[in-house]
């Protein structure tokens, strides 16, 4: 265990001076900040322009809150999976992952805090934004903040589980297939109902959605910034069995994502993909 | 001066540049099946989210159009960004890049065909994304002004990648800051060019600095074409082709200064190859 979390450090430096040793760190905040501040202001002239005034306020937290969140699904599940396709064929340097004592997959997950710190960022000022900036009901005196900071943690253990499970995937297919990876946030974007309700999806889309932590994890993190409920499925279930859910789908996705990362490893080194280039 | 002969073998060996860059891209994305899925499939539904969320803001169902709309023009954009302006940067880093620069042809050859490979590319992802607009969420397209509508996406495509070729020379001096400038260059456009909603909801100031872009003023006129009036139009219509011709020629223009003096700029302070420590 010792040396699985040496591994995780030893990653996370290395993933951070990826990222961010070519600038100042002003203007790496800069950089960094800037996509969760025009997707908020995309939201926020959306929701104005496009609804004509028929949108509430309520509905305007409900999407900010749920896209604002997302940051880390789409930062952290195509980091970790990008860093496969950066060390395989630009730095050519995973190959000697595998002459050190150290295993990839800890490496990776190492690689992947990086892009939690900097979605951790967009999500702090993105959150500040809002609340000072556009005015919105969020952060009032008696928001659970110790429960608010669990909940995004065990959130980020699921992203994070997801992610190794597409790193291994990235791991046997294409450089180009990075578009999987986005593409596959873009379909948790649609069905963990991140800017709608998912009532709105038809049946069997709603189904998938009940069935993906995210959905439970944002609806969780909309009620303990607002104190309300949110989307119609979700709520027969307190805030204690959306915990339970949470961790439960947690640990599962945890376990999946290992086992899958292993077969695609074990593929990935049978059939000599390991320092592959596809850049085409 | 240039002899006959000589221009005539010039223009066969770039043309060859073209095509070959070309064709590398071609059939690369249809020889995996996995980007099939994730260029085309998955982009429909994070627009399909966008669909929903204005079905759940009660927008005028326009609007709905507009987005797909939208949708299909953002793919082309990505494209121009993650593919085109910073794929010297991608080169760089493999150490490819000197082969493109030891090689007898112009660089616009080999930005050519990258942007006709990279158009291949990205229609399937875009035709998707109008079908399942049209078949899923009943969209509708007037289908007598598709034609009209077609010209003025195509005089669009070649205004966007010629801007995407001056990109190019710039993301040539730029070492890992590329990966952040094309992100800089994403969202940001994406609300600025209308992707969502009309542009002209911006204001008239930010509106008529947003139309400097030919993918805002393209798609500007592209839903004039389709909804006349309902579209809330930035710029007439009839003024939108000669804007773009006007662009167009341009970006080309730009882009051929900018590329020679962003070259021999790098050749003098050493980063068209990757620096060690």
């Amino acid at each position: 265990m010792k040396r699985v979390l040496e591994v995780i450090r030893a990653g996370s430096w290395l993933g951070w001076q990826v990222e961010a040793n070519w600038a100042d760190p002003f203007l790496f905040f800069v950089y960094s900040v800037v996509k969760p501040l025009a997707t908020t202001l995309i939201l926020f002239l959306m929701v104005r322009v496009v609804s004509q005034g028929h949108a509430t306020a309520e509905a305007f937290v409900f999407l900010f809150l749920g896209n604002t969140f997302f940051l880390y699904v789409s930062e952290v599940l195509i980091g970790i999976s990008w860093a496969v396709f950066r060390d395989r064929e630009d730095y050519e340097t995973l190959k000697y992952i595998y002459t050190a004592p150290l295993h990839l997959l800890p490496y990776l997950l190492g690689r992947g805090m990086t892009k939690m710190a900097t979605a951790t960022l967009g999500v702090i000022v993105a959150f500040l934004f809002g609340r000072f900036v556009l005015g919105l009901p969020i952060g009032a005196v008696g928001t659970p903040w110790g429960l608010l900071v669990l909940a995004t943690a065990l959130g980020l253990i699921s992203v994070a589980g997801l992610g190794i499970g597409l790193a291994g995937t990235s791991l046997v297919v294409a450089r180009h297939s990075i578009n999987l990876n986005e593409g596959l946030t873009g379909l948790f974007y649609l069905l963990s109902g991140a800017i709608f309700p998912i009532e709105m999806l038809p049946g069997w889309a709603q189904s998938i959605s009940l069935a993906l932590p995210f959905t439970y994890w944002l609806e969780l993190i909309r009620r303990l910034v607002t104190g309300r409920t949110f989307a119609a499925p979700l709520e027969r279930y307190s805030n204690g069995e959306l915990w339970l859910i949470l961790i439960a789908a947690t640990a599962m996705i945890s376990v999946a994502a290992w086992v899958w990362f292993r077969g695609c490893e074990y593929r990935a080194r049978a059939g000599g993909l390991i320092d592959v280039k596809t850049n085409y | 001066m240039i002899r006959g002969g000589d221009l005539a073998e010039r223009l066969r060996v770039n043309l060859g540049a073209v095509s070959a860059r070309a064709r590398v891209r071609i059939v690369a994305s249809y020889r995996e099946r996995s980007w099939i899925v994730g260029e085309t499939i998955f982009p429909f539904l994070t627009m399909s989210a966008f669909v929903l969320a204005y079905r759940g803001l009660k927008a005028p169902p326009v609007y709905e159009a507009f987005v797909v709309l939208g949708g299909a023009m953002i793919a082309y954009w990505n494209n121009v960004l993650w593919s085109m302006a910073s794929q010297f940067f991608w080169e760089k880093e493999q150490g490819q890049l000197q082969l493109y620069l030891i090689t007898p042809v112009s660089r616009m050859s080999i930005l050519l065909g990258m942007a006709l490979g990279g158009i291949a590319m990205t229609t399937s992802r875009a035709a998707v994304i109008l079908a399942g607009g049209a078949l899923l969420f009943h969209i509708h397209f007037p289908v007598d002004r598709v034609l009209p509508a077609f010209g003025l996406f195509l005089l669009t495509l070649a205004a966007v990648y010629s801007l995407g070729m001056i990109l190019s020379s710039l993301f040539l001096m730029w070492g890992r800051e590329a990966w952040y400038t094309a992100t800089l260059f994403q969202e940001p456009i994406h609300l600025l060019s209308g992707f969502y909603f009309p542009v002209r909801a911006l204001g008239t100031a930010v509106g008529s600095f947003a139309a400097l872009l030919p993918v805002t003023l393209g798609l500007d006129g592209i839903r004039q074409i389709f909804y006349g009036p309902a579209a809330h139009g930035l710029v007439p219509l009839v003024w939108i082709p000669p804007i773009q011709v006007g662009l167009l020629s341009l970006f080309l223009y730009l882009a051929h200064r900018s590329l020679a003096t962003m070259e021999n700029l790098g050749k003098r302070e050493g980063r068209l190859t990757l620096r060690g420590g």
